[in-house]
């Protein structure tokens, strides 16, 4: 096969006019790397060209660790090309490799076509992912994609299900390990932990058999599983030992401190520090290790949305432990509760501290159910401002939202019916909400909110509401900088929030996070696919930004702001910025003519 | 550039190669060049964009089988609306006088453009010949260093690029056929660990 036979054959080469093509001719190069040899350094000279791979592997590597495989025919260097900043990571050869390149100013002419260019800036969050900066961020040495499975270091043992604890501890013992699995069906573990809390400190001896401690079925992901998602699974179960199972079996197991030794600040180490927590004092500094959390997962190369599904499982958990610690000082609760949060916590959107947005549902009103609910609110509250979460100017803190669930039923009905503008401005993050801890069911409100969408004036008062904020982006498309920069959560993160909420509502969707709501209603035909697509890419790119630009703003001893002066953004950044706003524009227009909103009183 | 002698010979990199190939109605004396193609390595990358391709207008077209020309994908019509051969030995002259040549098999081809420049009345230009041929050889007689029994390397364009995991190409045709060595003696030129042009020839 020729050169320009193979390269079209590729993405996005295939996408090519025919007349394009000489230039493809003129422009392409090759050269050879031999195995081991680096074809871009990771913080070294910028790229200059284009590459793809014609023959031979390379790989992707961050401080040693190889982050991605490229095969024949992937393309590569062009993050660094685009953003012109040195690469984000060293490409080196695996075996001897042929490659084709075509110059930076090649590429360029290439990318007026406009088929073959949406490749490039498609992947809007994607590319700027590959390109995070991690100058002054610290180092990252973990690839939180990479399969669980390969952390396994050896395979699992075994204990008969007829053993006593003291059998099993001398099996621990013997092999240095500090869980053993147990045989038969379900499969169950038993842990160091187990022998301390469920044997030691509960009275009982060396001769308790194994079946009565062990926790059986033992929970368990699949070996292929992402790091970051077994991670988020491991906080969310609350457990420290994670068998793997590949092809129905069980092929090793991986303990938290496989993610410490990788690094200090996984969510599983902070989740350990939560799980010591005694007193409300012990939580100072946490706010800190959360965002060096966040910023080390940023590292990783997750994205906003998996950053925040991981941080808001951390705070979670913080909530619950308040909440037990509540419950241990004033006794067992007189009726059922729900704590709930909302806003991005509710959506699982949030990545950094950001002001409380929480409060309590309780099935009965009775007079002691009040005392005593005020005062685990207060403890909550309290345990969370000590952990480093500010109070909410608004005043939406379970101190204050605290009502019986027939009392919030009302409410929401009254949201519903007759939304008053102001009023539902204000009440659509309570949309949001999601359960923490306690045992009542919500069941009731979201009904009621799934109703809510059969209500055309709701509807039309909620896409209003949706349009309070526009993206800061001129006629001609050029961005409007304000004192400190653009604000990204008025201009994009907060009108894409609130379209999604409008969209899903409509879709009768139950989805709380923006990217699941939008998402839905595209499955519902409320919204064209690429209508979701593009409001998702662009939600990324907004919330992966913003993060980034707040953790920089922390390292110098800043307070973090929704603020991104533009000229600390590179010239493809602020390219993606104007496309995001002008697409969040387009969405609200035609936000606004579906539910003519020009006409609402 | 004057390449030979040279006081100290220049790095590998500092040189441009041309890898030339031809494709001949035969193998004897009064066989014809049916084509030419050509690719220039500068700074050690291969600019494929700067190649030259060109058919030959035969000067005895009876000469020709039809079986022949298949084989190197080339059918009648085009060569009669090809340059002259003189144009196209200018062309390569032009080229080949600011830099090495580069051929697999160097006898076969330096022979046939030898006699055409004598018979077209020009002056050889006798540059710097480098052949992927020598340089296989040279890393065969090598690895019988280390290895005794070790076989000699494949000769032939298509099977030593297989060796060393380079991609099948198409054969018989002048540019993919230059475009093949020039490919191949990057992977050679590593493999010998050679820094100069005198490493080379």
């Amino acid at each position: 096969m020729n050169p320009i036979e193979f390269v079209r054959e590729q993405a996005p080469f295939h996408l090519l006019p025919d007349e394009a093509l000489h230039q493809v001719e003129r422009g392409l190069e090759i050269t050879f790397y031999p195995r081991g040899s680096k074809v871009l350094a990771r913080n070294g000279p910028k790229s200059e060209h284009l590459y793809m791979i014609r023959k031979g592997g390379a790989r992707l590597e961050r401080d040693g660790q190889p982050v991605l495989h490229l095969e024949e025919g992937e393309l590569f260097g062009y993050p660094s090309l685009l953003s012109q900043d040195a690469p984000a990571f060293d490409v080196v050869a695996e075996e001897d490799l042929l490659v084709y390149r075509w110059p930076w100013a090649v590429f360029q002419k290439l990318l007026g076509y406009p088929a073959f260019a949406e490749m490039f800036t498609r992947g809007l969050a994607e590319s700027l992912r590959l390109s995070t900066r991690a100058e002054g961020l610290g180092l990252v040495n973990v690839d939180m994609a990479l399969p669980v499975g390969e952390l396994v270091t050896r395979p699992p043992v075994f204990v008969p299900r007829s053993f006593t604890v003291g059998e099993a501890a001398q099996v621990m013992r013997s092999h240095q390990i500090s869980s053993v699995l147990v045989e038969g069906e379900p499969t169950g573990i038993l842990t160091d932990r187990d022998l301390r809390n469920r044997v030691l400190a509960a009275g009982k001896g060396p001769d308790t058999p194994l079946q009565e401690v062990m926790s059986a079925p033992a929970k368990t992901l699949p070996a292929s599983t992402p790091l970051f998602e077994a991670l988020s699974f491991m906080v969310r179960q609350g457990i420290h030992h994670l068998p793997l199972e590949q092809d129905g079996q069980i092929i090793g197991l991986i303990t938290d401190t496989v993610f410490m030794r990788q690094q200090t600040k996984s969510p599983l180490y902070l989740l350990r520090r939560l799980e010591r927590t005694r007193n409300p004092g012990d939580l100072a500094g946490y706010g800190q290790e959360l965002s060096g959390v966040a910023e080390s997962l940023l590292l990783g190369g997750l994205g906003a949305s998996e950053i925040g599904r991981s941080v808001s499982a951390l705070n979670d958990q913080l909530v619950r432990i308040l909440l037990e610690l509540a419950e241990e000082r004033l006794g067992p609760p007189p009726t059922p509760y729900a704590w709930i949060v909302f806003g991005s916590e509710g959506r699982m959107e949030q990545a950094l501290l950001t002001d409380q947005d929480n409060a309590l549902v309780y099935q009965q009103d009775a007079p002691e159910t009040a005392a005593y609910f005020e005062q685990l609110a207060d403890f909550v509250v309290n345990g969370l401002i000590q952990a480093g979460f500010p109070p909410c100017p608004g005043g939406y803190m379970a101190t204050r939202w605290r009502k019986s669930l027939s009392e919030w039923e009302q409410l929401f009905r009254h949201w519903l019916e007759a939304p008053k503008p102001q009023e539902l401005l204000e009440a659509q993050i309570f949309f949001d909400f999601r359960a923490v801890h306690g045992e009542l069911s919500l069941e009731p409100l979201e009904r009621i909110l799934a109703q809510g969408a059969e209500k055309g004036i709701f509807l039309a008062q909620l896409a209003r509401a949706s349009l309070q904020f526009r993206p800061p982006i001129g006629f001609f498309r050029q961005i409007k900088e304000e004192d400190g920069g653009v604000d990204i959560k008025k201009g994009g993160i907060a009108p894409i929030v609130s379209l999604a909420r409008v969209y899903a509502l409509e879709a009768r969707s139950l989805a709380k996070g923006t990217v699941e709501r939008l998402q839905a209603a595209a499955r519902e035909n409320k919204l064209s696919q690429d209508g979701a697509e593009t409001l998702i890419e662009a939600f990324g790119f907004l919330m992966r930004l913003r993060l980034r630009e707040q953790l920089v703003a922390l390292r110098r001893g800043e307070t973090p702001s929704n603020k991104v002066p533009l000229e600390s953004l590179s010239p493809l950044e602020r390219r993606h910025l104007k496309e995001a706003f002008s697409q969040v524009r387009e969405m609200q227009e035609a936000m606004s003519h579906r539910f003519h909103t020009d006409r609402l009183g | 550039m004057k390449l030979w002698p040279f006081p100290k010979s220049p790095a590998w990199n500092e040189v441009i190669y041309w890898a030339l190939d031809l494709e001949t109605s035969g193998l004897s004396h009064d066989d014809q060049i049916l084509s030419v193609g050509m690719v220039p390595i500068r700074k050690g990358i291969i600019e494929f964009g700067a190649h030259y391709y060109s058919l030959v207008r035969p000067i005895r077209p009876g000469a020709l089988s039809a079986e022949g020309i298949k084989a190197h994908h080339i059918l009648p019509g085009e060569l009669d609306s090809a340059p002259p051969l003189e144009q196209v030995l200018e062309e390569i002259k032009a080229r080949i006088g600011h830099g090495a040549l580069l051929l697999h098999y160097s006898s076969v081809d330096l022979s046939f453009l030898q006699r055409y420049f004598r018979a077209t009345g020009k002056p050889w230009v006798r540059p710097v010949v480098v052949d992927t041929v020598v340089l296989l050889a040279r890393l065969g007689e090598r690895r019988r260093q280390l290895e005794p029994h070790a076989k000699p390397f494949p000769t032939g364009l298509a099977a030593a690029r297989a060796t060393f995991g380079l991609p099948g190409h198409l054969e018989h045709h002048a540019l993919w056929d230059a475009l093949a060595t020039a490919e191949l003696f990057l992977v050679l030129r590593h493999k010998l660990q050679a820094r100069t042009l005198r490493q080379l020839i």
